[in-house]
């Protein structure tokens, strides 16, 4: 097992209710993992698990090549000893101690004097665009400062693997977007290892090597970000990633078609469809789930009939709503002033835009 | 689950805290309940015949219990609503003067209302005498005079509890009620104060307990009139010979009967009656504004402080000044040779008050630190340990002290092995135990203003456990631990009805020095030793200015 952090099989429950059930996944040295998710789904259990924070009930936790946790043998490092950092949602900074404290805590902890540390302190300040904030009181900050401080807490104890627990969910629309950027780009020069949590799929997308999307205390789907979006397994993930047009079907495999299949939808409509699992056991009721952006309207000629229900003029793009039956889809596309509302539409799909989704 | 390198610290002080509390609070609950059954060495049911039998005592306990207790809470409540959501003028400093009877023990309060109106000799007589020609105006060595003072003494509980849930309570829902035609007075009625139950009827229980197993009051205006009560039962058991130790026990256990009942009713109605909207979140409350009356208000609120605390602290200094008692101007003359005798002849007291201080330090230093580690274990790792001591830390709200007294005297003159009966470490574990509620409850309130992952971010940062709690929670709670620590301070060396049962001659406390020149009748040397048990109680409250009572209780 060549994994800086591999966890198996981890169980995190309160009482009779299990929070986080069968989690699995590992970490390569210097690659970012990013646990995604609504709220509830366990992705933060999961992180303060791996943390020590959280005793998990069951499951083994290995951190370049020690095991921290292990139920089957009682083995549960303390989170101090697991040479993992961390920053948190509410940034916890200390109030009563200075940026400098704050920062150099890990040194205080192993009993390194002020000095020595300071180089250290003082790097990690750079780092985060805070030099010469040291001796400031900590409660004196801004939020985004707050952050940075974090951060830098985060940095300067030369940590193996760095976890952060929706660091951004607190800053403001703008300053999140640039903090975003920052981060990304100084995980590259350090080249840590970390875990991220978070609810945001844009802040994923932008952080992320590889997304593990959760829901109800499980794993629904790992992969690097394109592949995440490009074919979302699941309903789930699909709607959670945005995926508009999700529809019902009733999937019928295509004799010699490989991984196409053909779907009715309600009102008998068909579409030919792709399968992302490679298995070709498709199953027999699912759903499709297509993206605005992949549906082709035409005034005339092939495809399926549909009526212009509603439009939403935005500038560059326009919504368009089609009725076809009972079922109505979204189209984006550049407006178009002959598709006004009534109009009478075709519609299309390219099968290999149009996915089946599991349960 | 079994785990390497051995049990982890927060485990070990979890298992230590159960094994603490079980010690302080089961042991004498259980040792209460056994003595009663035991007469002589052998089980008999002749002390609970004899109990049963004192209808009269057991009718006046429940006079003082029920008495003192709507009292104290309707005046209480009256003063919380005038203060903290009227309009009336000085309500900030009214409501800083309105708590002060907690730091005057019930004792001393009822030393100085007794020379104030004991039929005989009482001050108001005699002036009225000597004035209007008129005989014996007032008396209080009745049951009336008990719940009177009693009452007085106690107000500042329902007032804080209530106040507190006041200000608490979302005002829009009371101005949504108005909006919807109600009036000022039946948005109150309707909205208000069934929002209010909880605190009250919370108020009224610890009152209640307090009242029930009362020894001061009603030992110094009852005990002269033959008006006796459970509390001075106890004491006259013990005190007797030879002593009656299973009566006194049986007295306890009926009392905790009383008493917890009532609590346990109270969790049940509480459990269906807790309204979401009374958060801990503190809204700046809407005044209401009712015009002219607002000044009577202020006069209600002065007058209360007057009687409860300006009139027995004068009368106090004054007796402790005079050269003796009397209403006659020409014989007066005022020197401070009753403190001389106090501090420099009278035997007991450098005893009495070394004893009190080392047992008001030791009593605040162990109730913090015994508080934070409980409450850390009840806030920050709930589960079933935690909920065992969250319940038995609160037992005690349960326990009149007297009866926590008596289970631990029954305990400690058997116990050889843990050899505590005649030293100060006794009255020590019964302050301690009758505390402890307060501490927890301060702690957990500090420890939910604190955010979790402070203390997360120095685990992930390499601080152990035992580190964590010193250089982050220690420093972060510290304002709310000074303020349980002068609490504490101030509670213990006021002390006096455990300590009546608890104390032998070389472990005599300040109260219980007080008590005996009471009962020596001794009276300007009593009101001497009193002013001074009193200065130390107020240069503590000054040098911790800050500290305050209002977030520790409730």
């Amino acid at each position: 097992m060549s994994a800086f952090l591999a966890v198996e099989g981890l169980g995190v429950s309160y009482g009779p209710i299990a929070a986080v059930e069968g989690v699995a996944f590992s970490v390569e040295r210097g690659e970012h993992l990013t646990l995604l998710g609504p709220s509830g789904c366990g992705k933060t259990t999961t992180l303060r698990a791996v943390a020590g924070l959280e005793t998990p009930s069951a499951g083994r936790i290995v951190i370049d090549g020690a095991p921290v946790f292990d139920s089957v043998q009682g083995l549960n490092v303390p989170p101090e000893k697991r040479g993992l950092s961390m920053v948190f949602q509410s940034y916890a900074i200390w109030p009563h101690m200075s940026v400098f404290d704050n920062v150099g805590f890990a040194f205080r902890v192993r009993g390194i004097g002020r000095e020595r540390a300071r180089p250290a302190v003082e790097r990690a300040l750079a780092l985060v665009d805070l030099a010469g904030f040291a001796e400031r009181p900590a409660s004196r900050l801004s939020g985004g400062q707050q952050q940075r401080v974090a951060l830098a807490r985060a940095i300067a104890c030369d940590s193996k693997v760095m976890l952060l627990d929706e660091p951004l969910s607190n800053l403001d629309a703008q300053l999140r977007i640039a903090m975003r950027a920052e981060l990304s780009e100084l995980r590259r020069r350090l080249g840590m290892t970390s875990v991220y949590v978070t609810h945001d799929q844009e802040e994923a997308f932008a952080l992320s090597d590889r997304i593990a999307v959760m829901r109800g205390g499980r794993i629904e789907q790992l992969g690097s970000p394109a592949e995440i979006y490009a074919e979302p397994r699941t309903r789930f993930v699909a709607g959670f990633l945005g995926m508009r047009n999700i529809i019902d079907a009733e999937l019928r495999p295509l004799a010699g078609q490989g991984r196409y299949v053909e779907a009715r939808l309600a009102g008998d409509i068909v579409l030919r469809a792709r399968d992302p699992v490679a298995d070709g056991n498709a199953p027999r009721a699912a759903a499709i789930g297509v993206r605005p952006v992949d549906i082709r309207l035409e005034t005339a000629g092939d495809g399926i009939t549909g009526v212009v229900a509603r439009s939403l003029f935005l500038g560059d793009v326009a919504h368009y709503y089609v009725r076809s039956g009972p079922i109505e889809i979204c189209v984006h596309d550049r407006p178009r002033p002959e598709l006004s509302d009534g109009r009478e539409v075709r519609w299309r799909v390219d099968p290999d835009r149009c996915l089946v989704l599991r349960e | 689950m079994r785990l390497r390198g051995g049990v982890s610290t927060e485990t070990a002080v979890g298992a230590g805290l159960a094994v603490v509390v079980t010690w302080l609070v089961i042991l004498p609950l259980a040792a209460v309940a056994i003595g009663a059954a035991t007469d002589a060495g052998g089980l008999s049911a002749r002390p609970f015949l004899d109990v049963l039998g004192s209808t009269r005592i057991i009718a006046n306990t429940a006079i003082v219990g029920v008495g003192t207790t709507v009292f104290a809470v309707a005046l209480g409540g009256a003063l919380a609503l005038a203060l903290a959501r009227i309009d009336t003028p000085g309500r900030a400093l009214l409501s800083r003067l309105v708590t002060l009877p907690l730091y005057i023990t019930p004792l001393l309060t009822a030393i100085a209302w007794a020379w104030l109106g004991s039929p005989r000799g009482g001050l108001i007589n005699l002036l009225c005498r000597r004035l209007l020609g008129i005989d014996s105006l007032v008396n209080l060595e009745t049951s009336g005079g008990v719940v009177f003072v009693a009452a007085l003494a106690y107000v500042p509980l329902p007032f804080l509890l209530i106040s507190a849930a006041l200000r608490s309570m979302d005002p829009a829902l009371e101005e949504s009620a108005r909006i919807h035609g109600a009036s000022t007075f039946q948005s109150l009625r309707i909205v208000t104060l069934p929002l209010m139950l909880p605190a009250i009827l919370g108020s009224a229980l610890l009152v209640f307990v307090q009242a029930m197993g009362l020894f001061s009051v009603p030992a110094v205006l009852g005990m002269p009139s033959g008006f006796y009560v459970a509390g001075t039962e106890i004491y006259r058991s013990l005190n007797n010979f030879p002593p009656r130790l299973a009566q006194a026990a049986v007295w306890g256990l009926l009392l905790l009967t009383v008493t917890a009942g009532l609590t346990w009713l109270q969790t049940r109605f509480l459990r269906r009656h807790s309204y979401a909207t009374v958060t801990g979140k503190a809204f700046r409350p809407r005044m209401l504004e009712i015009g002219w009356p607002r000044h009577l208000l202020a006069v209600f609120a002065a007058f209360y402080v007057a009687v409860a605390v300006v009139l027995p602290v004068a009368t106090l200094l004054w007796a402790a000044l005079v050269n003796f008692i009397t209403v006659d101007p020409d014989l007066m003359e005022f020197g401070f040779k009753h403190f001389r005798y106090v501090l420099f002849e009278y035997p007991k007291t450098y005893l009495a008050m070394e004893n009190s201080l080392i047992l008001g330090v030791a009593t605040a230093t162990l109730g913090c630190a015994l508080g934070l580690a409980l409450s850390w274990s009840i806030v920050r790792r709930p589960g079933r340990l935690s909920a065992y001591l969250d319940q038995v830390s609160m037992f005690p709200l349960a326990m009149p002290s007297m009866v926590l007294a008596l289970g631990l005297l029954w305990v400690y003159v058997r116990a050889k092995a843990l050899p505590v009966y005649g030293t100060i470490a006794i009255l020590l574990i019964a302050y301690l135990t009758h505390y402890l509620p307060i501490a927890v409850r301060a702690g957990s309130g500090a420890l939910r203003q604190l955010h979790a992952e402070l203390e997360d971010a120095a685990r992930m940062t390499g601080a152990t456990w035992s580190k964590t709690i010193r250089w982050i929670t220690l420093p972060l709670t510290a304002p709310t631990l000074v303020a349980t620590w002068s609490l504490l301070f101030i509670l213990s060396v006021q002390e006096i009805s455990s300590s009546i049962l608890l104390y032998t001659s070389r472990t005599t406390v300040l109260s219980v020095a007080v008590f005996d020149l009471w009962e020596a009748g001794n009276v300007n040397a009593l009101a001497a030793l009193s002013v001074i048990q009193l200065a130390i109680t107020f240069l503590v409250l000054l040098a911790f200015g800050r500290a305050r009572p209002r977030e520790v209780v409730a």
